[in-house]
């Protein structure tokens, strides 16, 4: 006992007390969530630092004897003259399927009230893109279930696609949509136990939005049972402009973490104006130089870094995929605005929601002419690319004729001919919210309207014949459907079939 | 008058002008004080808070602060002053405190490089841990 007495006093003896060497800085200036610190010499760009009190910063500026340091958390417990530490660690956030089905804000910290986030690893907040060598050509869609949108607007996996449109034109609605779709898909190849599918993972941002509009989103992908495969990163209109300003710039991170371990992975941003402007106010309080409609300089960096994430990577790097739906709010249908045109020119093509058409009853009010996807078509299922190839040209010149049938004059029965379809395919590609259709069922639907089978329709009863024409195909046609999801193109043995059903169909349905 | 980037720029050229051998002298540092308080110039107020500002940052970064819980035995200092000579130069101005609050330990302070051995870190760290 004695001798271990003596070894203990020995250690104790020995013992050294280290201290690390911490770089430390005192609050100069704080307001807005914004604070101006002197000190902290050897800090880094995207630092994060440690306010104490459980608040973090993070390092956005380093000037020659002060460091612009954006607060999240609670700036208003801070004061002047309180001290600040460099972590020596990037801003991070939580990853990995452990998020999946939870709600999360800016740090990836749980708002669901479900618990801690069973997540080990970590992603930084900003990261470079993946580079040319480790991309590939996107060549697999993404079946939004809305049929405009993948018949004429195809979306690939890893595409970009803008959704664009004045307030209250549908755009959330489109991107919840697809990620009921997916979610769908997911659900019901894991239930079929099909290994060659690859489930499509969702990330909602909400950025800059009301709480209410968070919880009823909440609520509906629960309701459709989408939660399970979703992330949602919420940043609402109470949060700090600062963690507006990185919500996507997380949810990227949380969605690159798919990517990169060859999973696939949709990510909505909603909405990349508010985010625009949580950035300028950020800015301004920096006392950055502003330009064009008072935004910094670099707001064309902040979205074009932030889209580029978005990519199909090659196989040797995974074989994983990020698309990216941002969503960007008009003011008056005004697309040549500061922000709009920048994203238009960042993304692989947009989706223009018009007032004028939701008002109208064509919803989604998509506006078929000026809506484009640069690189979805390559990723179009064959089968749909065979129905739907001319539809998109069709459907402009029927505007365009429709436009010149106003004024009453006598038409020639060919054009008399493209109105009448026109009004038909118009009326057919009209559909309710959260009801995605499955893509082998589009194909049928088309593919009948293409074979001039709802001619003899009137226009006030195509929603009936398409409901009874699903019907048809998915009771007592489920075969047809069956065939053309697994061939993935229309041979002329499966044409002769659906004509055979068509056929079999017109003569049940009630004129 | 509100600092502006212009009299952030006149108080950064002056202090440079000051400088001898990589720090300030005292003696152009004052004869500068007295010639743009006495010039009477519109901004004189702003630059010279900018000037005492980086004056300060400046004697911030070359002092070291030595806080302990009880009085340092003289052995000890003379050990300190050998220390932070090796790692930050000759011409470190040094102070030793006494601070009862950290408890235990040492806590040295130069510029913003800062070394907390005090048990009150270690006991705020294992605070935070848990």
């Amino acid at each position: 006992m004695a001798n271990l007495v003596q070894e203990i006093e020995a250690q104790i003896a020995g013992a050294k007390a280290a201290a690390a060497r911490q770089s430390v800085g005192v609050i100069r200036e704080i307001g807005d969530g914004v604070a101006k610190v002197e000190g902290l010499d050897d800090v880094m760009l995207n630092e994060m630092l440690d306010f104490g009190q459980g608040i973090t910063g993070l390092a956005l500026s380093l000037e020659e004897t002060e460091v612009g340091v954006i607060v999240l958390g609670d700036y208003t417990q801070l004061a002047e003259g309180d001290e600040v530490r460099a972590t020596g660690k990037l801003l991070q956030v939580p990853v990995g399927k452990g998020l999946l089905g939870r709600v999360v804000n800016t740090l990836g910290e749980p708002l669901d009230g479900k618990g801690p986030i069973s997540s080990e690893l970590a992603y930084p907040v900003e990261k470079l893109a993946p580079g040319i060598i480790r991309r590939r050509p996107v060549g697999q869609p993404v079946q939004t279930g809305i049929m405009l949108v993948d018949a004429m607007i195809p979306i690939g996996r890893g595409q970009r696609e803008l959704i664009i449109g004045d307030r209250s034109t549908g755009k959330t609605t489109i991107c919840i949509d697809t990620i009921i779709s997916q979610a769908r898909l997911n659900a019901a190849a894991a239930a079929a136990g099909d290994a060659s599918y690859r489930p499509l993972y969702s990330i909602y941002v909400a950025i800059g939005q009301k709480q209410s509009t968070i919880a009823r989103i909440i609520g509906v992908l629960e309701e459709a049972g989408a939660m399970p495969y979703t992330i949602i990163l919420a940043s609402p209109a109470s949060d700090s402009a600062t963690s507006q300003y990185l919500a996507p710039f997380a949810g990227a991170a949380m969605g690159e973490w798919f990517m990169d371990h060859g999973m696939d992975a949709l990510i909505v941003y909603d909405d990349l104006s508010k985010h625009a402007v949580a950035y300028r106010q950020v800015s301004l309080v920096l006392k950055r130089p502003s330009g064009r409609e008072a935004y910094p300089g670099d707001v064309f960096y902040l979205h074009s870094r932030l889209l580029e994430r978005a990519a199909r990577v090659g196989e040797k790097y995974g074989n994983g995929s990020l698309t990216a739906l941002p969503i960007i709010e008009t003011q008056s249908g005004d697309v040549s605005a500061y922000i709009p045109t920048n994203v238009i020119s960042i993304t692989d093509g947009q989706i223009f929601l018009e007032t004028d058409l939701f008002y109208q009853g064509v919803r989604p009010a998509i506006s078929v002419g000026i809506s484009v996807s640069r690189v979805g078509s390559a990723a179009q299922l064959k089968a749909m690319k065979q129905v739907a190839g001319q539809l998109k040209g069709d459907l402009a010149q029927f505007r365009e004729l429709a436009a010149f049938a106003q004024f009453g004059s006598e038409l020639d029965a060919a054009t008399q001919a493209k109105i009448d379809r026109g009004k038909r395919v118009v009326e057919l590609f009209k559909q309710g919210q959260y009801s995605p259709i499955q893509v082998e069922v589009q194909v049928g639907v088309i593919w009948a309207v293409q074979n001039g089978y709802v001619d003899d329709v009137p226009v006030e009863r195509i929603k009936e014949f398409q409901t009874e024409w699903t019907e048809f195909l998915t009771t007592r046609k489920a075969a047809v459907l069956q065939k053309i999801a697994q061939e993935r193109a229309l041979s002329p043995d499966l044409i002769a079939e659906l004509k055979a059903a068509a056929d079999q169909f017109k003569q049940t349905w009630k004129k | 008058m509100k600092a502006t980037r212009k009299t952030r720029r006149a108080a950064r050229r002056l202090f440079r002008v000051c400088q001898v051998d990589g720090r300030p002298d005292a003696e152009r540092v004052r004869l500068v004080t007295q010639r743009v308080a006495g010039s009477g110039r519109r901004g004189t107020l702003a630059i010279l808070g900018d000037f005492s500002r980086l004056a300060r940052l400046d004697r911030d970064g070359h002092r070291a602060i030595v806080e302990s819980a009880t009085p340092l035995p003289d052995g000890l200092r003379i050990n300190l002053l050998r220390d932070l000579a090796r790692v930050y130069g000759q011409g470190l101005e040094t102070s030793f405190e006494v601070n009862p609050r950290l408890i235990g330990g040492m806590r040295i302070r130069v510029g913003s490089d800062v070394y907390d051995a005090s048990v009150r870190a270690k006991l705020a760290a294992l605070e935070a841990r848990l």
